[in-house]
């Protein structure tokens, strides 16, 4: 032991009986475990980097130690790895579209003892539908952190010039798809098809059906279903028959997003999408806009990609997890951390801050006005959902790059569904 | 017997070695074969050779093993081709050829990874070294990784420049190896280069072929890396091998127990791939003598 941890040590000792918290017994390390922006230097990495310096200030003695995977389906298995091997991380970012692996096989601590015990801590801050993303009965797993549902972009430039008007309201899939097809002109098209199923399940909802089972225990039935067939039949026209979105081998081949160099009118992402368009040199925000999904329902219906951060069981500082996670669903940590435009915060007070200060047609009234029509993934509930995601996309790309009729595609992928949830 | 001992005292450290990072996991892989390990739930039942039969069923493990083949038939006779091309130019007796040996060799001692990232590159759609060079020629541009037709071709392209150095060494061992008196006799009978090469290179490198042809046959059912780097299995399962196959199943999936009934059935399959190619073989290395 050095004399400086001596020193903090002793300190420490004379301190706590005074009901001192913000003295650190010296050398403890909290393990993070995320994804993404290990190697970046883009001002949203550095903003991350400074915050976890001014925790480490603010606690003398605690050191943080960031493991970042490339990727949320790689964070995923190596936190599971790491939970097999007994060396679970002490804090966990939890992605709701894979929450229920770690909740539902009891990798992560209860926090309700902890939110319980700390009068400093007030969940009424949250929104409760998005703390509620973690929640298993009276348990809580994880303190959101932010979250963002699925719009549509719009690009009124484009709308403006091919004389379209841009749509406000809730719109129909067939409205959708005549929208399209005027916008589409030489060098821009009316859409811009995100292969790749978080982007496009939304489809399915908005048709009446959906890949599983409400209680998620299957697919035949649901992802086979006429209206699914149908949904996915509507987005494969929009790239293979009618041309309204560039082809896959066209994305492909020339590796740009349309929507962010002004080459397409519409596209559906999430709020983080926003950080990329403020980036591209082709986008004016002024005239990018966003809408809901369009449905053949009443009402439309999108999802909530959510992420917020848990305790590993098994942390050996569970007291010092807490305050991280304190720290950082905070107001003061939140506030800067939203300004990046990642997403939409999941407090309250960041968010109403945020719209004042907004003008009537900002960007950020849009996304709360679509904010109760999401409903959580299927992720957040179903053990291995990414496999359906595997086995459901497999079946979109069968359908646009091979021809493959879109019943035979899609009964071949609830079947393997299936026989993929047999065995868990 | 004291010889006998200082000998085992020898092999030991390998033997040793051997024990405990080969035989030990492969005999806890069978045992983990026998049982339903759910390993983040922490139930094990024990069901036999259950797994065993749920694998001989699953058509997703025999399309792995078929895109193995596929693999193992487009890159192991084109790589030995290219290879024993390479290995007959560098085994010239010529000043530099030192240095063109290391050359071909550089690849198989960079990381896989590196090289398959590289690789991704030159295979990009738009820019990548090869479109652009058949784009000189008014060919359309193929997005290799991502069609799926091409897929496991470019992976088969890719491993024969990435395995060229083994082999041209072995190759260069074994053309060295052939007796020059050989060569001198057949000029004397008159043979031209092709006929030399033909009658005496050919046949006398029967067992490097052989070896070869194992080595590199077990490496390619084994192909795991460029996969997971360039394809991750894609597009529509077409390069989803069996190494990477059962890698997703243990680590994606965690259904740890099938994996290893997977990897026993892969050791099943390789093993019998080589002695049906030892036993092809077998006619041409009898007589054989480099003597």
């Amino acid at each position: 032991m050095t004399r400086r941890q001596l020193l903090g040590l002793m300190a420490g000792a004379a301190l706590c009986p005074m009901g001192c918290k913000s003295v650190w017994l010296p050398g403890k390390e909290l393990r993070i475990a995320t994804w993404g922006g290990a190697g970046d230097d883009d001002e949203y990495a550095r903003l991350q980097k400074r915050l976890y310096r001014e925790f480490e200030s603010a606690h003398p003695g605690l050191k943080l130690r960031v493991e970042a995977a490339p990727d949320s389906q790689e964070h995923v298995r190596k936190v599971l790895l790491d939970y097999i091997a007994g060396a679970m991380p002490d804090i966990v970012n939890l992605d709701a579209s894979s929450a229920a692996v770690f909740i539902d096989n009891g990798t992560l601590m209860d926090l309700t003892p902890f939110i319980d015990r700390d009068p400093a801590f007030r969940l009424d801050d949250y929104y409760p539908n998005v703390v509620d993303v973690a929640r298993r009965g009276k348990s809580l797993f994880a303190i959101p952190t932010d979250f963002t549902p699925m719009v549509v972009y719009l690009n009124r430039k484009l709308f403006r010039e091919a004389g379209v008007p841009v749509p406000t309201g809730q719109w129909s899939f067939e409205k959708f798809q005549e929208i399209a097809k005027a916008l589409t002109r030489p060098g821009v098209y009316g859409f811009e098809f995100a292969n790749w199923m978080p982007g496009w399940v939304m489809f399915l909802w908005n048709n009446g059906s959906d890949v599983l089972a409400p209680d998620g225990s299957r697919a035949t039935g649901f992802f086979d279903s006429p209206k699914s067939v149908e949904a996915v039949q509507y987005l494969a026209d929009l790239v293979n028959k009618y041309r309204v979105a560039p082809s896959l081998s066209q994305s492909a081949a020339t590796g740009v997003d349309f929507f962010a160099t002004a080459r397409a009118a519409m596209k559906v992402s999430g709020h983080w999408y926003i950080v990329a368009l403020k980036a591209a040199k082709d986008i004016d925000m002024d005239d990018i806009a966003v809408v809901e999904l369009p449905t053949n329902l009443e009402h439309s219906v999108t999802v909530m990609y959510e992420a917020g951060q848990a305790i590993g069981k098994g942390c050996k500082h569970p007291e010092e997890a807490w305050e991280w996670l304190k720290f950082w669903a905070s107001y003061g940590v939140q506030k800067r951390y939203n300004a990046s435009g990642i997403a939409v915060c999941g407090r309250k007070d960041v968010e109403e801050e945020k719209l004042r200060a907004s003008r009537g047609t900002d960007l950020e009234r849009a996304f709360q006005s679509i904010v109760p029509s999401a409903r959580p993934p299927w992720g957040s509930r179903v053990e291995g959902y990414d496999r359906v995601e595997d086995v459901g996309q497999k079946a979109m790309d069968a359908v646009l790059k091979n021809n493959v009729p879109v019943h035979v595609a899609v009964s071949k992928a609830a079947h393997d569904i299936d026989a993929e949830f047999s065995k868990r | 017997m004291r010889k006998d001992r200082t000998g085992y005292l020898f092999i030991a450290p390998a033997l040793a070695h051997l024990a405990v990072f080969a035989a030990v996991p492969i005999l806890y892989a069978l045992w983990v074969s026998l049982f339903d390990w759910k390993i983040l739930k922490g139930t094990m039942p024990f069901v036999g050779l259950g797994k065993y039969g749920e694998v001989l069923q699953d058509p997703s493990f025999w399309n792995a093993m078929g895109n193995s083949l596929k693999f193992t038939l487009l890159s192991v006779p084109s790589g030995m081709a290219v290879a024993l091309l390479i290995a007959v130019l560098v085994a010239q007796q010529l000043r530099g050829m030192g240095l063109f040996r290391t050359l071909y060799y550089v690849p198989s001692v960079s990381s896989m990874v590196a090289v398959s990232m590289l690789w991704i590159y030159v295979y990009l759609p738009d820019n990548g070294l090869i479109n652009v060079t058949t784009k000189l020629f008014g060919f359309k541009s193929v997005d290799f990784l991502n069609d799926p037709w091409w897929a496991m071709s470019a992976l088969a392209f890719m491993s024969v420049w990435t395995g060229l150095g083994p082999r041209m060494i072995i190759y260069v061992a074994g053309l060295l190896g052939v007796p020059p008196v050989l060569y001198e006799a057949a000029e004397l009978d008159g043979a031209r280069p092709w006929a030399k090469f033909r009658h005496v290179t050919w046949p006398m490198l029967a067992p490097t072929n052989l070896f070869v042809l194992v080595t590199s046959t077990i490496a390619a059912f084994q192909l795991f890396t460029p996969v997971y780097m360039m394809t991750r299995g894609g597009p529509l399962d077409t390069t989803d091998v069996v190494g990477y196959h059962i890698y997703v199943e243990a680590w994606s999936k965690f259904h740890v127990s099938t994996a290893s009934a997977q990897s026993f059935l892969l050791l099943i399959v390789t093993a019998a791939v080589a002695m049906a190619q030892y036993r092809l073989m077998k006619s041409q290395l009898e007589g054989y003598s480099a003597s």
